[in-house]
């Protein structure tokens, strides 16, 4: 059974934002309003913060693109009373849409601000789509074209390529990966199974100081971020 | 002499003007409510940082009260005080109405109310684990425990009534302690995790319930005319200042713990921040000094008044309590990394008032006051004596 | 008594125990079904979604391969298109200038597709008066009724033997489109040609022109260098073309075996300087200096290329003497404000570290003596070797589209193109200049050389993006017709008289080519991916309607070339490749690139690499301007000419451009605009970077309201205490401030240009967007 997790580059992340804007199209994730984003109220799947240090001239920003961690401990699944998010056995830590109640709880546990919740409905035209990923459950996919408010949603890993993928018997992490993996212009994202010691993940975290966001939380993150 | 109890007559103008004032409020407080679920909760003043709002804080507040009312009921049941009996039967039918209100509070805080069912799926189709699931089993139970124990109360079955007393109270016990462990099994949020939170949040409940014992108990006396014993309040007073000494020990431990690494950040921020007023101002003053002062005077507290003004504060107080807890506990931002992080992602939440959530709130607590007339209306609640005396006489003077 | 009174009351307890039981029962009777009835009435949006059955089998899906245009980069893209609806926008493999990947904006260009504010039909202005704020009131014509009054107004400006009063803009549109544009301008007979390149760069090519006789942007083999030295360059924000620096950056760094070592020089700490190995903060406009004073280590510890500059330079003795006896780091360093330590060590790890690239950005050259900046900047790479080298500069290939057929010019068009042109380019104002953006609003204004009469913008917005907007703004007032052919209503189209609604790039054909960057020749196509978006129709289809229209000579220029967009494209780009690959493929690649091609790559007159430029000095020769010995045409440093006084304006203003700015005149896209500001964490708004210590002098507080006033407009922003920035420099992003449509960017910040002085770089006509000095204070 793979377990898949996620591997930043920090020495070649730009900060461009290009791994937030193709989850945004990707997944359909609505947009917020000006108001909605100093109100905390918008929706990100990826985010990407700057962290500064220092005085001027020696100063230093990081910007770090944070994803959800799919954490092997997640303080997620063990709060939410519907199992509505639980760990799938290759690792991927699902939102099921239909189960959730929107009892926010997941939000309060979440140490690494991955999760939003979904507050109203989106009137734009521009969401409504046939196509988007199907949400799973264990009683089988149901299309979710457009989001319903009132459940949390967060980053999936994209498991509608990765599921997709193993069914064409496709290498998952070199011919599919998710989006933001696809679309980061500098290739600072790598995407495979953490398990496989032959994936370039796990070269990568062999090879190459990696620390993971709030270690001291014991939350086991799979996206790893490589140091400068 | 023995003690009956009886209903109020409910006829008066003042009955039903009360009556109509707490149905309209509460049907304002509906319309808020399907506003909010039909537009979704942007209409709120919860975001992605502040996800919990009034409602959870009512919630958690209305649970403490209905714990702590059902725990003091049972000096009368289980540990057979006879001077507390007349109070008995509203601490009980209050507590009833209270954890309802708490159910309604939920409901109205989910994304999705339509799907609460989903929490009472117990070990079928809920994780065990989370705290919030557990305390489906804990409400559930205690609703139909506080039911079926105002039922024997009614039927007067003693023995049975004194074992649906200990259930109760150990019952009510777990309630409020499940409601702090949800609270204090999240690592995530210094301000709340903590092992102490379970006993904090008890000794809140019962503080509360008590101060909100005390207020309703003299209140309810008064409107419907019938002289009360002062001792019983006194006494209860000074197990009120027991309580709020007992509180406020666990809440300074916590606190103090907390100013120690790691995650102090979060704590001093509640002490010096934004909302330290909600500390300082609510907690600290309303909840525990100011009632201590009052309660341990020696001439206030011995006057009803003095009493009544500890007991309000206390009942604001631990609102603010609640407040302080919630909103400042997930408003301090997340450190992802060490380091300053710019903009929104490093800036603390804040928790605008917003109309919808406002009347919604109070909704909740008209429609838990229209069931308290209903019930007095219509349920043998409130003492009456022998004599036709509205009040008994105590045994003993205390 | 008592007897029966107990019975009594045990009867009355009796009775009331049963109501008792029964409102119990009742009560909770009701509780069950309330519990119930949740699960049969289903209150959620249920029917908001189809059945699963329905929406599996109906959905069709195609990936259609085209390019993007949300800025000048035009990268290769796939697009994913469902039932007619474009949901999805990645990078198309085949393409190599940036090896597939595509930049952030490109998958803005669905919300660019879907924007809400844009027009489905010509709309025609029924307000005369024009200005900010005023409402056109646009009535909707058919687009017949269009193309008569814009053809009568084209007819009657040949008729009456002047054509060259019509003046034609265009802003970002696909090369096919700026193929067409040219060809009618030739055709019709105007010289007046405006490009919004007066805006972006001109200077960076008069220093290579100067240099190498090649007046375009600079190529660099980003693939194998090892060292780059990025002088105001912000290679991974704003540098065309972006996606290639972006895929190129993560390459260099990671993927070759010698980490490639990256500084960066410039007074605001960019996105750039922070993913660089070490950010020199330099006083603005000395960048010049730095340059010479670099040459002077590397010319002085002999550390340059011996075997380049004897064999392809010319110049190098006179140039070695001028740079060691003026620029001594030591002098330099007072100037630029970096230590002369500094200075010696970056010029010898630059000069040791083989091969290095000396890398020039808009911020360093767009001043008014940038020309010689740009230059000074350019020569370092020859001092030491890097000229069509791996890892050093590179020559663009060009593209040898399909020849149009010769064109058809009549005796009207001939004396048109004669009369001289409106931007003074090419003249002695501006010797060397292709084109003079921004001196155009002048012009309209003074009526110099000679009144317009007519004016047609291809998605134009120069009175954005230009400095001192207001002048713009009069000058588009003044205009007698003016015609605006974009998507939506962009503030230049709110001057117009007539608005044409075209396609935006995923609705229409074309071909399209990246700037130089790879060296190796790439075209990409355009195809629709989906049908336009009301009765908007592509550029290219409305001026071969025009032509058509206009028949005589103008018509027959326009003829056997397609006669519609996509016959156009097929026309342009058959000799490169078939058409159906090139519709599958979406690209077509040139053979790879050919380094060291020294005896024919240089256009100069002595057809060698020149340290003392022989192209500039003919040319000012040749208009009288020049004398024929000099230092004139050795690159130099001069002092910046600043607009506004040090005293009274104590900060020089850094307007900058973050990524997030889609450059095809609109910023409506939600998407792009909640993410406006990485480096800050907020979107949605213009944040005034002023260093905190400089700050605090002014006694403000972080994130209050303050004004930037220049000697010529104020505008209002939020002041952010910032650790990156210079502190005699106060920098703000270009890009919102937009008035004139779109929830999403109306009233959203400020825009800087409209502060900004106007002032040239006089040899390239380059507006100089970087020497405005303000003042900050408490609004």
């Amino acid at each position: 059974m793979p377990r898949w997790g996620m591997v930043i580059d920090q020495d070649k992340c730009i900060g461009c934002q290009a791994c937030s804007t193709a989850c945004k199209s990707e997944n359909n994730v609505p947009h917020g309003s000006p108001d909605e984003q100093r109100l905390r109220k918008d929706i990100y799947w990826n985010k990407v913060i700057a962290v500064t240090s220092g005085k001027y001239p020696k100063v230093n920003t990081e910007p770090i693109s944070m994803p959800c961690m799919h954490c092997d401990d997640a303080p997620c699944v063990t709060v939410c009373p519907a199992k509505a998010t639980y760990r799938r056995e290759d690792g991927i830590v699902v939102q099921d849409f239909r189960r959730c109640i929107g009892c926010k709880y997941c939000i309060v546990a979440c140490p690494y601000g991955a999760r939003s919740f979904n507050s109203k409905e989106q009137e734009e035209k521009e969401y409504l789509r046939q196509d988007l990923p199907p949400d799973r459950s264990v009683w089988g996919q149901w299309p979710f074209p457009t989001r319903t408010h009132g459940v949390v949603e967060k980053c999936t890993f994209c498991f509608h390529r990765i599921d997709q993928g193993i069914k064409e018997g496709k290498k998952i992490g070199k011919e599919v990966v998710p989006a933001c993996v696809e679309d980061c212009p500098t290739r600072a994202r790598i995407f495979g199974d953490l398990d496989d010691t032959h994936s370039e993940v796990s070269s990568l975290l062999a090879s190459r100081d990696w620390i993971r966001l709030r270690e001291g939380l014991d939350t086991k993150p799979k996206v790893y971020y490589l140091l400068k | 002499m023995a003690l009956t109890f009886s209903q109020i007559e409910g006829k008066s103008k003042g009955f039903y003007i009360l009556l109509i004032i707490l149905a309209a409020f509460t049907l304002i407080g509906f319309i808020c409510f399907m506003v909010s679920y039909i537009t979704g909760h942007h209409v709120l003043g919860t975001s992605n940082i502040i996800p919990w709002g009034m409602p959870i804080i009512i919630t958690i507040y209305l649970i403490g009260l209905s714990a702590g009312s059902l725990i003091l009921s049972s000096l009368t049941y289980v540990f057979k005080k006879e001077e507390y009996r007349p109070i008995s039967r509203l601490a009980v039918f209050l507590a009833i109405i209270l954890i309802f209100g708490a159910m309604m509070g939920i409901a109205l805080d989910l994304g999705r109310p339509e799907k609460s069912w989903r929490l009472f799926m117990f070990f079928v189709l809920n994780n065990m684990r989370s705290m919030f699931a557990v305390n489906g089993i804990l409400y559930g139970g205690y609703f139909l425990i506080g039911i079926v124990y105002l039922g024997a109360i009614f039927a007067e079955k003693y023995r049975f009534i004194r074992m649906m007393g200990m259930l109760a109270v150990f019952w009510a016990a777990l309630v409020h302690m499940g409601t702090g462990a949800i609270f204090g099994f999240i690592a995530t949020r210094p301000i709340f995790f903590s092992p102490i939170k379970p006993f904090e949040f008890l000794a809140a409940a019962m503080v509360s319930g008590l101060a909100l014992l005390i207020i309703a108990v003299v209140a309810i006396f008064k409107f419907t005319k019938r002289d009360f014993n002062k001792t019983i309040i006194f006494s209860l007073g000074k197990l009120l200042l027991t309580l709020i000494i007992l509180l406020a020990v666990m809440v300074l431990v916590d606190k103090l713990t907390h100013l120690y690494s790691p995650d102090r950040e979060p704590i001093v921020w509640l002490l010096t921040g934004t909302y330290s007023w909600t500390f300082w101002g609510l907690q600290a003053g309303l909840a525990y000094i100011l009632p201590i002062v009052l309660l341990a005077h020696p001439r206030c507290g011995m006057t009803i008044k003095g009493v009544i003004v500890a007991a309000f504060s206390v009942v604001i107080g631990i609102f603010g309590e609640r407040f302080a807890l919630v909103i400042p506990g997930t408003a301090y931002p997340l450190p992802f990394y060490p380091g300053k992080i710019e903009g929104i992602w490093g800036a603390a939440g804040s928790f605008p008032i917003t109309p919808v959530e406002s009347f919604m709130s109070i909704g909740i607590f008209t429609l838990m006051g229209l069931f308290l007339l209903v019930g007095l209306k219509y349920l043998e609640l409130l003492p009456v004596g022998q004599t036709g005396q509205q009040a008994p006489q105590p045994e003993k003077k205390i | 008594m008592k007897k029966s009174n107990m019975s009594r009351s045990k009867e009355m307890k009796q009775t009331t125990l049963k109501l008792d039981r029964r409102t119990f029962l009742k009560l909770s009777g009701f509780a069950g079904a309330a519990i119930g009835a949740n699960q049969i009435i289903r209150l959620d949006t249920a029917t908001a979604s189809p059945s699963p059955k329905n929406s599996q089998s109906a959905l069709e899906e195609k990936w259609i391969a085209t390019s993007c245009l949300n800025c000048q980069a035009r990268c290769a893209t796939r697009v994913r298109v469902m039932n007619g609806k474009a949901v999805k926008i990645t990078g198309n493999p085949y393409s190599q200038v940036s090896e597939g990947k595509i930049c952030p904006r490109a998958h803005i260009g669905l919300q660019v597709l879907y924007d809400p504010g844009r027009i489905r039909t010509p709309l025609k202005r029924k307000n005369n008066e024009k200005g900010k704020g005023i409402d056109p009131k646009w009535v909707p014509i058919s687009w017949d009724q269009a193309f008569d009054e814009i053809t009568n107004r084209l007819k009657k400006l040949r008729e009456d033997g002047e054509p060259n009063t019509l003046l034609l803009f265009y802003g970002l549109t696909t090369i096919s489109i700026e193929d067409m544009i040219l060809r009618f301008a030739q055709a019709f007979g105007t010289p007046n040609l405006i490009s919004g390149d007066g805006l972006d760069s001109e200077t960076e090519k008069s220093g290579n022109w100067m240099a190498d006789g090649h007046y375009t942007h600079t190529a660099y083999d980003l693939d194998h260098t090892n060292y780059i030295l990025a002088f105001g360059a912000d290679m991974v924000e704003s540098i065309k073309p972006l996606s290639r620096f972006l895929r190129k950056w993560g390459k260099i760094r990671r993927e070759k075996p010698n980490r490639t070592k990256i500084v960066v020089m410039n007074p605001r700490y960019s996105l750039t300087a922070a993913k660089a190995d070490e950010w020199i903060p330099i006083n603005p406009g000395t960048d010049g200096a730095l340059a010479m004073a670099i040459a002077h280590v590397i010319l002085s510890e002999e550390l340059y290329h011996k075997a380049f500059i004897k064999d392809w330079t010319v110049g190098f003795d006179s140039y070695k003497k001028w740079v060691l006896s003026q620029y001594n780091p030591k002098d330099v360093s007072r100037i630029t404000g970096i230590q002369p330590e500094v200075i010696q060590r970056i010029a010898r790890e630059f000069a040791q570290t083989q091969p290095a690239i000396a890398l020039r950005g808009k911020e360093s050259i767009n001043w008014p003596d940038g020309s010689f900046t740009s230059y000074a900047i350019f020569c370092l790479n020859a001092l030491v070797g890097s000229i069509d080298v791996p890892g050093g500069v590179i020559y663009q290939e060009s593209i040898r589209y399909n020849e149009m057929p010769r064109l058809v010019e009549d005796d009207i068009a001939r004396k048109g193109k004669a009369k001289p042109d409106l931007d003074f380019r090419g003249t002695d104002k501006f010797p060397a200049a292709k084109v003079v953006t921004n001196q155009i609003p002048e012009s309209l204004l003074e009526n110099t050389p000679y009144p317009i009469e007519m004016a047609i913008g291809f998605n134009s917005n120069f009175n954005m993006f230009a400095p001192g907007t207001d002048r713009w703004d009069k000058a588009l007032k003044k205009l007698p017709y003016y015609v605006h052919l974009s998507p939506f209503i962009s503030e230049m189209a709110l001057y117009a008289d007539l608005v044409l609604p075209s396609t935006t790039f995923l609705e229409e054909w074309g071909y399209d080519h990246s700037p130089s960057g790879s060296g190796f020749a790439e075209v990409k196509i355009k195809q629709p991916v989906v049908s336009p978006y009301g009765s908007s129709r592509s550029v290219i289809d409305i001026l071969f309607e025009i032509t058509r229209r206009l028949e005589g000579g103008v018509a027959q220029s326009f003829a056997n070339m397609g006669d519609h967009a996509e016959g156009f494209v097929k026309f342009r780009t058959g000799p490169l490749i078939p058409w159906t690959d090139f519709l599958k493929k979406g690209v077509w690649i040139g053979k790879d690139y050919e380094y060291r091609k020294y005896d024919r790559i240089f256009h100069t007159p002595s057809k060698k690499f020149e340290f003392s430029s022989g192209n500039l000095k003919s040319l000012l020769v040749k208009m009288k301007k020049g004398k024929e010995e000099g230092l004139d045409y050795l690159p130099h440093y001069k002092e910046a000419k600043f607009l506004g006084e040090k005293e009274k304006c104590p900060f020089v203003l850094l307007p900058y451009q973050p990524l997030m700015v889609i450059e095809n005149g609109s910023q409506n896209y939600p998407w792009a605009q909640e993410i406006f500001l990485p480096m800050h964490g907020v979107g949605w708004e213009t944040l005034v970077e002023i260093n905190s210590e400089t700050a605090k002098a002014l006694k403000l507080k972080d994130g209050q309201a303050v004004w930037i006033e220049s000697p010529f407009q104020k505008i209002k922003a939020k002041v952010k205490f910032s650790e990156g920035v210079h502190p005699g420099v106060v920098a703000i992003p270009v890009g919102q401030g937009h008035y004139s449509y779109g929830k999403w960017q109306k009233g959203i910040g400020v825009n800087p240009n409209e502060i900004i002085g106007v002032d040239y770089d006089h040899i390239s006509g380059q507006a100089a967007f970087f020497n405005t000095r303000v003042k900050v204070y408490k609004a």
